[in-house]
């Protein structure tokens, strides 16, 4: 009896224990829940394009064009892509740089390599002209460097007397990427930043290498979108607010794109913006988008594409028409493919005219005419209204010796519209009052031909024969000019220049002494020539720039008194001038682009 | 010079027995604190049932505390594992996602997304510090992908290799396991899950800290095991009072009984109320009652025999002594009638005696049953007493053919004692064993020692069965009924002869055995008063056999299993040499 109540007691007291120690246990086994889930073999964008490798040359030449090739992709490899072609030995004079200092020099062969084969050795004479530098957000920035030739020397290696391939000794101490690569193995994206007045969306081109996968590419723009604009771009474009980021990467699910973002102090506009802007910096990319903000489902875009239909950022509503100055006269162009528009100045004023640039917004037409005095001289007659415009204004004082086609600005505000003109060498801002004024632009030198693009927010000028592009901004009818940025061209004595496109300009001038037509990118890097035999140099250019709506440019220019036309270049003839009634035979002159 | 003796030796020696000493005391503390346990747990009914009620109630409600304390630590580990789990799978997604954008685990801008996700996953802000965890190891790439943790500390060592064996092959799993971060030492939920990319996989991992459920657990658990404790004792405390109020009356009932036996036949018991223990107070004292009455009756049903008794001796005497002096004339003048009437007269006179005897016998037990008898203790030398009774008996013993043999020591034996009553006592007993002497010697035996003395009477008569030991001292008993009585006596010696020693406060006591003759044995303390604990002599004669035949003289006996789990006693077999022995 007393031993089963001491067992008893002894088993309460155990309970009481084993109450006291049945918490959560110090360790247990590993306990297996499920399976874990499983890759989903989604297609994968290879897509990858990488320059050539160091022995895939045949020849010092080809080696030395793969050497200029090497750092393109990826910018954080393109150091050890340019060391594979280096000599152990001189390792060393590459300076090595990470992350985002990656920087790559981007140089214009200005005539072929010079290669000298040695005894033992080849020496390498490369003439360049220094384009810029290729950032590793994809921004080709100006140049630093001066250098005019870079200088090294090939080891081959031999093998039974043949040199198979060689090693780089005495490299450069920067990568080099020559244009030719960069236009190869790289894709000039556009993306957007919404102007200083939050009106308009402002293009700067980047540069995204061909090796970064598909999938990776929300992720590279929306990273370019967090960075900033271009630095020459600051007058004319706004970041994205402080401290804005991408949280990890844009992440695809089937046709969906997920972006998740911090950008902390942005209401509902600034969200909506951002959509858009985000939508016109993935062009090429379709499906739907889901913007988080700090990730709560902040903006669904079921269709980026008609996000982009719906949100225009350029108000190009008809396809272009062409007009002549005919006889002192604008007349309508008519060919036979294309709808000829009315003239939009009235009979009162059509005369005397020299040149004449009229920009439609909506329905409201502003013309700025540069008409001749009885004296021989330039005057700016300027008239704004709706449809035809016969009202117009004209400067005063004695006029100019010399002036330009005039260019209107295409900003957003139309109220007050301002147009730029280049009259005895100086440029000169006009607006309904057609009173002139100058604009500074901090350069030397004479100024010969300006062109505003579609954007309204930048202005390409011809200063002394060298091309600039500068932003500007246009605040309560102020102009803002932003600091030039001088574009590295091949070409000499540039005579006019306008845009060609979002980030192209066309411009007229020469190459070896020729006089041609040459289309180039905004930063001056990539250069196409579209009419080398001129003639004579072009006093004379006007355009109607690609855009989204338009794929392809068109130009008009006149040279020694006779106007051509692009695609395809031939010359404007006289029977395509509408309305010569009673007006004296002559050629078409001054032709331009009425949008 | 003198060198001065080593302390050390005398020390140690010194400390050893006095260790000892502290251990015995110690054991015998312990031994004595059972001992009285043991005899509380015996003789409280209380503590019996209060200790059988905590048992109980302590193994109830320790199940039920061990059963509500598991459910909640479970609960508590269930939910923190639910809400990890989705954490888990849907970080795992998002990481999966996040590195489906690359082929290569080499790929430059990979360790920057696993960063990231894993800072992202942890909830941005290292300074948020939720505790949680995550890391990510890419164990198939080492060197390759760096693990990444996000907050930055080192708990690579809180998941086990097993765990990772068991992530490796594409399995979820977690552990718990517990570990030091942070210099304090916490308990964390381990869960881990591939993630599945286009290279191959990596490991996702999610270490969530239990200090909050364990903490809540244990503050479950306290209140649990409080409440517990609390519900135990005071079930102790209704258990002592429910008992007290049973016990209480039960004991008044005792103590009643206990004086009512001492022959306060007049205690009752008080009744309160009308339940059970009312009832049995009623029941009790209707009891004691009855009793009481029957006692008195019987009380006085005796008293009126014993003074019937004397009535009649004392009656009796008066005409025996008229019938004595004629047949002391007939007996005086017997030669000169014819030889018939003689012997006649010669056997009136012999049962006269006998009648005479038995009459005084008849009055000694009366003053005995009447509580009359005084003792007379002077101090008195038994030997001249032994010495007397011997010499009286001599002529019959000479006429029965038995030899007397006295051992008794020859310096004087004083005891405070009434040397008649004990010369009595010896007179019978000794007259007794000669006359169931069968011829065989009588030895007669005194011993002493510091508070007693004794005298054995030992014959080699037919002896006693068993259980006659007791009988013999009954008034008129016979060991053979159908025996007739030839010799004198008057069946009331051995019994006059018990009240005698009782007298005393001594003991008078008979061993027999059939064919080994008797002994019987008068223990008497040697001042008067004195209670007896020992006899100097020996009851049993050391010349009596055994009964299951006996040890050899002086050797060992054998106490061992026997047959039919009885236990055996008999003499061991023969020394080996290894003799148990038993100091003191």
């Amino acid at each position: 009896m007393t031993r089963r109540l001491l067992a008893g007691l002894l088993g309460a007291v155990s309970l009481l224990g084993g109450v006291a120690g049945c918490g959560i246990p110090e360790r247990t086994e590993v306990r297996v829940e499920g399976t874990g889930p499983v890759a989903t073999g989604g297609a994968t964008s290879a897509g990858r394009v990488e320059p050539p490798s160091r022995t895939a040359a045949d020849s010092p030449e080809q080696f030395v064009r793969n050497f200029l090739a090497a750092p393109a992709g990826e910018p954080d490899r393109a150091y050890d892509r340019v060391r594979q072609y280096i000599d152990r030995g001189s390792h060393s004079l590459l300076q090595e740089k990470q992350g985002s200092e990656v920087v790559l020099t981007v140089v214009r062969l200005t005539k072929q390599p010079e290669i000298t084969t040695n005894l033992d050795d080849i020496d390498v004479t490369i003439s360049v002209q220094q384009v810029g530098r290729l950032r590793a957000d994809g921004v080709l920035a100006p140049p630093e460097a001066s250098e005019t030739s870079y200088r090294f020397r090939l080891r081959p290696t031999l093998e039974a007397g043949e040199e198979i391939d060689w090693y780089v000794v005495n490299p450069p101490n920067v990568p080099l990427l020559s244009v030719d690569a960069l236009a190869t193995y790289y894709e000039s994206r556009t993306v957007y930043f919404w102007s200083s007045d939050r009106q308009r969306l402002v293009p700067d081109q980047r540069y995204l290498p061909l090796a970064v996968p598909e999938d990776r590419q929300v992720s590279e723009v929306v990273k370019w979108l967090v960075a900033g604009p271009s630095e020459w771009l600051g007058r004319a474009a706004s970041p994205l607010p402080d401290r804005t980021d991408l949280i990890n990467n844009a992440t695809r699910t089937g046709n969906r794109w997920e972006v998740n973002i911090e950008m902390p102090g942005v209401d509902r506009t600034r969200v909506e913006q951002f959509g858009t802007q985000l939508a016109w910096s993935l062009r090429g990319v379709y499906g739907g988008l889901d913007l988080k903000v700090r990730n709560q489902q902040d903006l669904v875009i079921n269709d980026l594409e008609q996000r982009r239909q719906t949100h225009r950022i350029y108000r190009v509503d008809d396809p272009p028409r062409r007009f002549c100055v005919y006889d002192g006269a604008i007349h309508a162009l008519a060919y036979p493919d294309e709808t000829p528009g009315d003239v939009p100045v009235g009979a009162g004023a059509n005369s005397d005219i020299v040149s004449a640039a009229v920009s439609r917004a909506g329905t409201a037409t502003h013309a700025a005419l540069v008409v001749e005095d009885p004296n021989g001289r330039r005057q700016l007659a300027v008239g704004l209204g709706q449809g035809q415009v016969s009202i117009l204004k004209r400067s005063t004082g004695r006029g100019w010796a010399a002036m330009s086609r005039p260019v209107w600005l295409r900003s957003a505000d139309q109220r007050e519209p301002v147009g730029l003109v280049v009259a005895d060498g100086r440029l000169l801002r006009f607006d309904g009052g057609a009173q002139p004024a100058p604009v500074t632009l901090g350069l030397t030198g004479p100024v010969t031909a300006v062109a505003a693009s579609l954007d309204g927010h930048r202005l390409a000028v011809v200063v002394a024969g060298v091309p600039y592009v500068v932003a500007v901004n246009l605040d309560g009818g102020v102009l803002a000019v932003g600091p030039a940025r001088r574009l590295p061209v091949s070409l000499a004595q540039l005579t006019a220049v306008d845009w060609y496109g979002e980030n192209h300009l066309i411009v007229a001038g020469s190459a070896a002494g020729r006089p041609g037509l040459y289309e180039m990118s905004v930063d001056g890097a990539l250069e196409l020539p579209l009419e080398q035999d001129l003639g004579a140099p072009a006093t004379h250019l006007t355009s109607y720039p690609a855009n989204p709506f338009s794929s392809f440019g068109l130009a008009m220019v006149e040279a020694n008194e006779v106007a051509y036309r692009t695609s395809p270049f031939d010359r404007i003839p006289q029977d395509l001038v509408q309305d010569v009634d009673g007006a004296r035979p002559g050629n078409p002159t001054a032709p331009f682009f009425v949008y | 010079m003198t060198s001065a003796p080593n302390p050390l030796p005398e020390t140690a020696a010194g400390w050893r027995p006095a260790a000892r000493a502290l251990w015995r005391a110690l054991i015998g503390r312990f031994l004595g604190l059972a001992a009285g346990l043991h005899l509380t747990w015996r003789r409280s009914l209380q503590v019996r049932v209060v200790t059988i009620t905590l048992v109980a109630s302590s193994l109830l409600v320790g199940g039920f505390a061990y059963l509500i304390a598991d459910k909640i630590t479970s609960i508590l580990l269930e939910n923190v594992e639910t809400d990890v789990e989705t954490r888990l799978d849907s970080g795992a997604a998002y990481a999966a996602k996040q590195f489906g954008l690359y082929n290569l685990p080499q790929e430059a801008q990979l360790q920057d997304t696993i960063d990231g996700t894993v800072n992202y996953l942890a909830g941005g802000d290292p300074q948020q510090a939720t505790g949680v965890v995550v890391a990510l190891t890419a164990d198939r790439y080492p060197g390759v992908i760096k693990p990444q943790t996000s907050p930055a500390v080192p708990i690579q060592p809180l998941i086990s290799r097993e765990l990772r064996d068991a992530v490796a092959t594409g399995k979820k799993a977690s552990q718990i396991r517990t570990g030091t971060v942070d210099g304090t030492r916490t308990k964390y939920l381990v869960y881990g899950s591939p993630v599945p990319t286009r290279f191959g996989q990596v490991e996702l991992y999610y270490l969530v800290p239990l200090t909050r459920q364990d903490e809540a657990a244990a503050t479950a658990r306290a209140t649990v095991v409080a409440t517990g404790v609390a519900l135990v004792l005071l079930l102790g405390l209704l258990a002592a009072l429910v008992t007290r109020l049973v016990v209480t009356p039960v004991r008044v009932a005792a103590r009643t009984a206990q004086r009512l036996s001492a022959g306060l036949l007049d205690q009752r018991m008080v009744v309160n109320g009308e339940d059970d223990l009312a009832l049995l107070a009623a029941s009790f004292n209707q009891m004691a009652t009855n009793l009481q009455r029957q006692i008195l009756r019987l009380e006085e049903m005796s008293r009126l025999q014993r003074r019937f008794t004397s009535d009649v001796s004392h009656e009796l005497r008066t005409p025996l002594t008229t019938v004595r002096m004629a047949a002391d004339l007939i007996f005086a003048e017997r030669d000169e009638f014819d030889p018939a009437v003689a012997r006649s007269a010669e056997l009136l006179q012999a049962e006269l005696d006998r009648f005479e005897e038995l009459l005084t016998d008849l009055l000694e037990i009366s003053r005995f049953d009447a509580g009359f008898a005084m003792l007379d203790a002077e101090p008195t030398d038994l030997v001249p007493v032994v010495n007397r009774v011997v010499d009286r008996l001599a002529g019959l013993a000479e006429r029965v053919g038995v030899a007397i043999e006295l051992d008794v020591p020859s310096a004087p034996v004083i005891a405070e004692v009434d040397p008649r009553r004990v010369e009595r006592v010896l007179r019978n007993l000794v007259g007794n064993a000669v006359e169931h002497g069968e011829a065989k010697p009588v030895l007669i035996t005194l011993g002493l020692d510091d508070t007693a003395v004794a005298i054995t009477v030992r014959d080699h008569g037919v002896g006693l069965k068993p259980g006659e030991e007791k009988l013999v001292f009954n008034r008129f008993w016979r060991a053979d009924p159908s025996r007739a009585r030839q010799t004198g006596g008057t069946g009331l010696g051995l019994s006059i002869s018990l009240e005698d020693a009782r007298l005393h406060g001594g003991w008078l006591e008979a061993w027999g055995a059939p064919g080994q003759g008797a002994q019987f044995r008068l223990t008497l303390p040697a001042r008067a008063g004195d209670r007896l604990t020992t006899s100097p002599l020996r009851l049993v004669p050391a010349d009596a056999a055994l009964p299951f035949g006996g040890p050899r003289s002086g050797g060992p006996l054998a106490i061992g299993p026997g047959a039919g789990g009885a236990l055996a006693i008999g003499p061991a077999p023969a020394p080996q040499g290894d003799r148990a022995q038993v100091t003191s």
